[in-house]
C-alpha cells in the first residue's frame, strides 16, 4: 500500500478516533484517578464537539480501499450524531449523579466511555460503504448498548431490558449478518458500489437477502413487527441512554438501507419492495400509535411513540430518491431535537429511577417546574407535527416527496395517523397543565446542564420549525451523495 | 395618520414578541403581567387603525410584503390585505384587549400564561388573515390551535379537558387533509411550470380535472366547515363554548369561526370555482338546516351559554348562505354580518360573564327579574341582543338584509332558500328575547339575586367598545361596506370566469 494513501486513511477516520480514544482515556482515569464527574462529562462533550469539527475537514473521497464514505453525506450524519450525543451528555451527567445517590449503581464512571464508543460505532455503521464495515459498525454499538440497557444493576427493570435487547439485538444482527452473505453470494462482493456491476437487481436470491437485512436492520429501528423489544427496552433503560438509543442508531440503519437499495438497485426500487416498505411504514404507523394511546408510562409511551415516527420516515423510504433521503435526514435532526428534549424533560422531571415513570406523576409540572414541563409540552406538539416546530417540518418535506411520487394515499395515511398520535401527546400537555398535582413533595431543582439541554432542545425544535431553509438545503446536498439515486 | 412601514408585520408579530416578553416576567407579578398584555393588545389595536386606509378603489392586496422563507420549495413570507380581510383583522385586534381587560378581575390562577396564550393566538388569527402564501396561511392556521387549546384546557369550566380535547381533535381532523391538498397542489404546480411555489397568486392559476378537484375542494372545504362550524360539524361548539372561560368565548365565537368563512372566501372558492359551485346547493341545504335546527336548539337550552353557541351556529348558517348564494349583495352581507356576529355574540359572551362572575351559574333558571338590580347589565345586554336579531339601526339588521336580499335575487338560487332563512331571523328573536325575559324581566325567584353587583367599570368599558362598533356600522354601513365591496366583486368576477374556462390545469 501506498504511505500517502495510508496516512490519508488514517485522517479520514480522525473522528472515530479521537472518540474513541477519549472513552479509553476516560476508562483510565475512571481505573486510577477518579475525577469529578463534570470532567467526565465535559471529556466527553469535547470528544463529541471535535468528531463534529474533525468531520468537516476530513477528504471528501472515499478512504480505506473504498470502504469508508468522506462525503457529504457522511459529514451531515455526522452532524447529527454529534447533536445527540453532546444532547445526551448534558442530560445524562445530572441524571446519573442521582441513580449513584439513590443507590442504583456504585459508579457512573462507565457510562460515558460506552456511549462514545457506542457513538463511534454508530457513526461507522453509517459511513461505511461496505457491509463488513457496516456490520461491524452495527456490532460495536450493539454491545456497548446492551450494556446501558441494562446499566442500574440493582434494577429489575434495567435488567430486564438489558436482556431483551441483548437477545433480540444479537437474533437480528444474524439476520442481518445471513443477509449480507446472501448478498454477497449473489453479487461476489460486499462493497456496496459493486452491486449495482453484478447487474441482478431482479434476482429471488438476493431479494431473500435483502429482505434479511432489512428485517434485521428493522430491528435496530423498531419498525412493525420488528418492534416488541423496544417499549421494555424503553422503560427499563436509563434515560439518557434511551434518549440516544431512540435517534442516532435508527438514522445510521436508515442512511444504510438507502446506501443498499441504492445500490442494489441502481436507484429504482421494485414495485414489490416499494409495496413492502410501504406496508412495514403503514404497520408500524398504525401499531404505534394506537398502542401508544393505551400507554401510561410515559417511557413506553415515547417508545411506541417511536414505532410511530420511524413509520412516518419509513414512508421516505418506501417513496426512495434524492428527495425522500433529504426529508428523511430533515425528519431525523427534527426527531433528535424532538425526541431528546422530551426524554431530557423526563430525566428531569422523575424523581425515583427504582420506579416507573407514570404519566400521572407530571400532574402539576406546568407551575412546578416550569422550564422542564414548558420543553415536553414543546416537544409533544412537535411530535404531534403541529407547525412552527420541528416536527412538522419534518412531515411536511416526508409527505411532499411521497406526493411527488404520486403516493398521496400514503401521505393521507401519514396525516390521518398523525391524528390519533395528537390523543396521546395532547393527554401528556393536559396532564402537565391541567390536572392538580398528586405529589407534596416539589421536583427537584434543575442542574445547569439539564437546563441548557432543555433550552438547546427548546429553541432548536422552534428555529428548526420556523427556520427550516438552511438545514434543507445541507440535507438536499448530502442526498446528491449518493450518486446512484435518482432525483 | 402616519403610515407604518411593515404595518402588518408588526400587527402580525407584536403580540408574539409581547407574549414572549412577558415570559421574562416572574409568575408572581400579576399586576404587571396583566398590565403588560393589555398595553401590548392595545397598541396592536392602535396600530390596525392605519390598515383603515386602505384604497377600495384599489382591487388588490394592499399592505402587502414578501420575503423569501423556504427558497428550496419557493414558500414565502407573504402578506397582505383586501376587503374581505380588512375588517376581520379590526375585529381581531378589537376583541383581544376585549378579552384581556374583561378579564383581569375574573382570572387569578397562571395569568401570565392566560395572557401569553392570547397574545399568541392573536398572532395567530392576524397571520391566518393576512397570509398571502398557502403554506404560510397554514401553519398560521394550525398554530392558533394550541393557545386556545390551553386556554380552554387550563382555565376553562367543569368538562373543560373533554371540550378542549374535542375542539382540538375535531378541527386537526378537518385541516389535516386540507395540509396533503396544500402539498398536493403545490407538486402539481412544479410539474406544470417547474418552479415551486405556495403563493396564493398562483394557485389561483390552476384549475383540475373535475375529479380531483371535486376531492381536493372537499380536503379544503372540509377544514373551513368544521371551523364555521357547519351542520352537522357543529358538536365541538357547544363544548367548547360552554367549557370554555368568558375571554376564551368572545375570541372563539368572535374571530375563530370567522376564520371558517374567510378561508372558503379565500381559498376553497377560488381555488376550485367549478366544484365550489357543484357543491353550492349543498352547501346552501347545510346551511338553511344549520339556521333552523340551531335556532330550535338555541331555544331548548337552559345554560346561557350553549344557547349563545347554538345561537352561532344558526347566524354563521346564514352567513354560509349568503356565500352559497355568491351574489354581489349576499357575498359582501356575509363578510360584514362575519364581523357582526364577532361584535354582537361577543358582547352577549361577555354578558353572560359578567353574570357568571357573580352567580357562578350560567342556567337560566337561577336567574329572572335581576334587572332591577343589575339595570346596566340589563340594558347593555338588550342591545346586543337587538344586534344579534337584527333590529334595524344596529349592524345585525344589516348583515341579514343584505345576505336575505342578496340570496332572494341570486339568479341560480331558489327563492326558497331566502324565505326558509328569514324564519331564522324570526327564531333568533324568539329564543334571544326568551332569555331577555327570563333572566332579566320575570320576577324575583331567588333571593340571592338580590346582592346581585352591577357591571364593572374595566367590563363597563370593554362592553361599551363594542356597543359603539354595533352602532356605528348600524347608523354608517356604506363607511364599512365600501371596503368590502370591490374585492367580494373582484372575487364572484374571477370565480364566475374561472369556472367557465376548460377544468384542466392551466396556467
Amino acid at each position: 500500500m501506498i504511505p500517502g494513501a495510508y496516512s490519508l486513511d488514517v485522517s479520514a477516520a480522525l473522528p472515530e478516533i479521537v472518540v474513541a480514544s477519549a472513552g479509553c482515556l476516560l476508562l483510565l482515569l475512571e481505573a486510577f484517578l477518579p475525577v469529578a464527574r463534570r470532567t467526565f462529562a465535559a471529556i466527553s462533550i469535547l470528544a463529541a464537539g471535535s468528531y463534529m469539527v474533525l468531520l468537516e475537514r476530513i477528504p471528501g473521497s472515499d478512504a480505506f480501499a473504498g470502504s469508508f464514505d468522506g462525503s457529504i453525506l457522511a459529514r451531515t450524519f455526522g452532524l447529527f450524531l454529534g447533536l445527540a450525543a453532546v444532547l445526551t451528555l448534558l442530560v445524562a451527567r445530572p441524571y446519573l449523579e442521582r441513580a449513584v445517590a439513590a443507590g442504583l449503581i456504585a459508579s457512573d464512571g462507565e457510562f460515558y466511555p460506552l456511549l462514545l464508543w457506542g457513538m463511534v460505532g454508530i457513526s461507522l455503521m453509517a459511513r461505511g460503504l461496505d457491509l463488513l464495515v457496516i456490520f461491524l459498525g452495527l456490532e460495536t454499538f450493539s454491545l456497548c448498548f446492551y450494556i446501558l440497557a441494562a446499566y442500574f444493576k440493582s434494577s429489575e427493570a434495567s435488567s430486564e431490558a438489558g436482556l431483551k435487547y441483548f437477545l433480540t439485538g444479537a437474533f437480528a444482527s444474524s439476520f442481518t449478518l445471513f443477509g449480507i452473505a446472501w448478498i454477497y453470494g449473489k453479487t461476489g462482493s460486499i462493497s456496496i458500489a459493486r452491486f449495482a456491476d453484478a447487474h441482478v437487481g431482479a434476482d429471488p436470491l438476493l431479494a431473500a437477502g435483502l429482505v434479511f437485512l432489512l428485517s434485521g436492520f428493522a430491528f435496530k429501528i423498531a419498525l412493525a413487527p420488528f418492534h416488541s423489544w423496544a417499549p421494555d427496552v424503553y422503560a427499563g433503560m436509563p434515560t439518557p441512554a434511551v434518549a440516544f438509543l431512540s435517534v442516532a442508531p435508527k438514522g445510521a440503519a436508515l442512511v444504510v438501507l438507502f446506501r443498499v437499495f441504492a445500490g442494489v438497485f441502481d436507484g429504482v426500487v421494485p414495485g414489490r419492495f416499494r409495496a413492502a416498505l410501504a406496508a412495514i411504514a403503514i404497520l408500524s404507523m398504525i401499531v404505534g400509535n394506537l398502542v401508544a394511546l393505551a400507554q401510561r408510562d410515559v417511557k413506553r409511551l415515547l417508545a411506541y411513540s417511536g414505532i410511530a415516527h420511524m413509520g412516518y420516515v419509513a414512508i421516505g423510504l418506501a417513496v426512495f430518491g434524492r428527495d425522500a433521503l433529504a426529508a428523511v435526514l430533515l425528519y431525523l435532526f427534527a426527531y433528535a431535537l424532538t425526541n431528546i428534549g422530551a426524554f431530557a424533560a423526563v430525566a428531569a422531571l422523575y424523581r425515583d429511577e427504582r420506579e416507573s415513570h407514570p404519566v400521572g406523576l407530571l400532574a402539576g409540572m406546568g407551575t412546578r417546574s416550569p422550564l422542564a414541563a414548558g420543553v415536553l409540552a414543546l416537544c409533544m406538539i412537535s411530535l404531534g407535527g403541529i407547525p412552527a416546530t420541528a416536527g412538522f417540518i419534518g412531515k411536511f418535506f416526508v409527505f411532499k416527496a411521497a406526493i411527488e411520487k404520486d403516493l398521496v394515499w400514503l401521505a393521507v395515511v401519514g396525516v390521518l395517523n398523525s391524528l390519533v398520535s395528537l390523543g396521546y401527546y395532547l393527554r401528556v400537555v393536559y396532564v402537565l397543565y391541567m390536572r392538580e398535582p398528586v405529589e407534596d413533595e416539589l421536583p427537584a431543582p434543575l442542574a445547569p446542564e439539564s437546563r441548557l439541554a432543555l433550552v438547546l432542545c427548546g429553541l432548536g425544535v422552534l428555529g428548526l420549525g420556523i427556520f427550516p431553509a438552511r438545514l434543507w438545503q445541507i440535507v438536499q446536498a448530502a442526498s446528491r451523495a449518493l450518486p446512484s439515486l435518482r432525483p | 395618520m402616519i403610515a407604518v412601514p411593515h404595518l402588518l408585520t408588526w400587527l402580525i408579530f407584536l403580540p408574539a414578541a409581547g407574549a414572549a416578553l412577558l415570559l421574562l416576567f416572574p409568575a408572581r407579578a400579576v399586576t404587571e403581567v396583566k398590565t403588560a398584555g393589555i398595553v401590548v393588545a392595545l397598541a396592536t389595536f392602535v396600530l390596525s387603525l392605519g390598515l383603515w386606509s386602505y384604497d377600495p378603489a384599489v382591487a388588490a392586496f394592499q399592505f402587502g410584503e414578501r420575503v423569501r422563507w423556504i427558497p428550496a420549495l419557493g414558500i414565502t413570507y407573504t402578506v397582505g390585505i383586501d376587503g374581505i380581510s380588512l375588517l376581520l383583522v379590526l375585529l381581531t385586534t378589537l376583541l383581544t384587549p376585549v378579552a384581556l381587560i374583561f378579564s383581569i378581575s375574573h382570572v387569578k390562577e397562571n395569568v401570565r400564561g392566560f395572557t401569553a396564550s392570547f397574545l399568541v393566538l392573536e398572532t395567530g388569527m392576524i397571520g391566518t388573515l393576512a397570509a398571502l402564501d398557502v403554506a404560510l396561511f397554514y401553519v398560521f392556521w394550525e398554530v392558533m390551535l394550541v393557545p386556545m387549546y390551553l386556554i380552554i384546557g387550563i382555565w376553562g369550566g367543569k368538562r373543560r379537558i373533554y371540550a378542549a380535547v374535542k375542539f382540538f381533535l375535531f378541527t386537526m381532523a378537518g385541516s389535516l387533509l386540507m395540509f396533503v391538498a396544500i402539498l398536493y397542489m403545490a407538486v402539481q404546480y412544479h410539474r406544470m411550470s417547474g418552479v415551486w411555489s405556495f403563493s396564493l397568486e398562483d394557485f389561483y392559476g390552476m384549475s383540475f380535472p373535475i375529479v380531483s378537484q371535486t376531492l381536493l375542494f372537499f380536503a379544503f372545504a372540509l377544514a373551513f366547515m368544521v371551523k364555521v362550524p357547519l351542520f352537522p360539524l357543529h358538536t365541538w361548539l357547544p363544548d367548547a363554548h360552554t367549557e370554555a372561560p368568558t375571554a376564551g368565548s368572545i375570541i372563539l365565537a368572535g374571530v375563530l369561526l370567522k376564520l371558517g368563512v374567510y378561508g372558503y372566501l379565500r381559498f376553497a372558492l377560488p381555488f376550485f370555482p367549478q366544484a365550489a359551485l357543484r357543491f353550492a346547493p349543498w352547501l346552501a341545504g347545510l346551511a338553511l338546516v344549520g339556521i333552523v335546527y340551531g335556532s330550535m336548539v338555541a331555544y331548548a337550552q337552559k345554560d346561557m351559554k350553549r344557547l349563545v353557541a347554538y345561537s352561532s351556529v344558526a347566524h354563521l348558517g346564514l352567513v354560509m348562505l349568503g356565500i352559497a348564494a355568491l351574489t354581489s349583495t349576499s357575498t359582501s352581507g356575509a363578510v360584514l354580518q362575519s364581523v357582526n356576529h364577532g361584535l354582537s355574540t361577543g358582547a352577549l359572551f361577555l354578558l353572560v360573564g359578567v353574570l357568571y362572575e357573580r352567580r357562578h351559574t350560567r342556567e337560566i333558571e337561577a336567574y329572572g327579574g335581576v334587572a332591577k338590580f343589575v339595570p346596566v347589565t340589563a340594558t347593555l345586554f338588550l342591545v346586543a341582543t337587538f344586534s344579534s336579531i337584527g333590529l334595524p339601526g344596529l349592524n345585525g339588521f344589516v348583515g341579514e338584509f343584505l345576505i336575505l336580499t342578496g340570496t332572494f335575487n341570486a339568479p341560480g338560487a331558489p327563492r326558497w332558500w331566502a324565505i326558509v332563512a328569514t324564519s331564522g331571523m324570526i327564531l333568533s328573536a324568539v329564543y334571544l328575547l326568551t332569555l331577555v325575559q327570563r333572566v332579566f324581566w320575570t320576577p324575583v325567584r331567588h333571593e340571592e339575586n338580590r346582592s346581585l353587583t352591577d357591571i364593572h367599570a374595566s367590563e363597563f368599558v370593554v362592553c361599551a367598545a363594542l356597543v359603539l362598533a354595533m352602532l356605528a356600522i348600524g347608523l354608517a354601513p356604506n363607511l364599512f361596506l365600501d371596503k368590502i365591496h370591490g374585492s367580494v366583486d373582484t372575487l364572484i368576477a374571477f370565480v364566475r370566469a374561472k369556472s367557465a374556462a376548460p377544468m384542466e390545469i392551466l396556467r
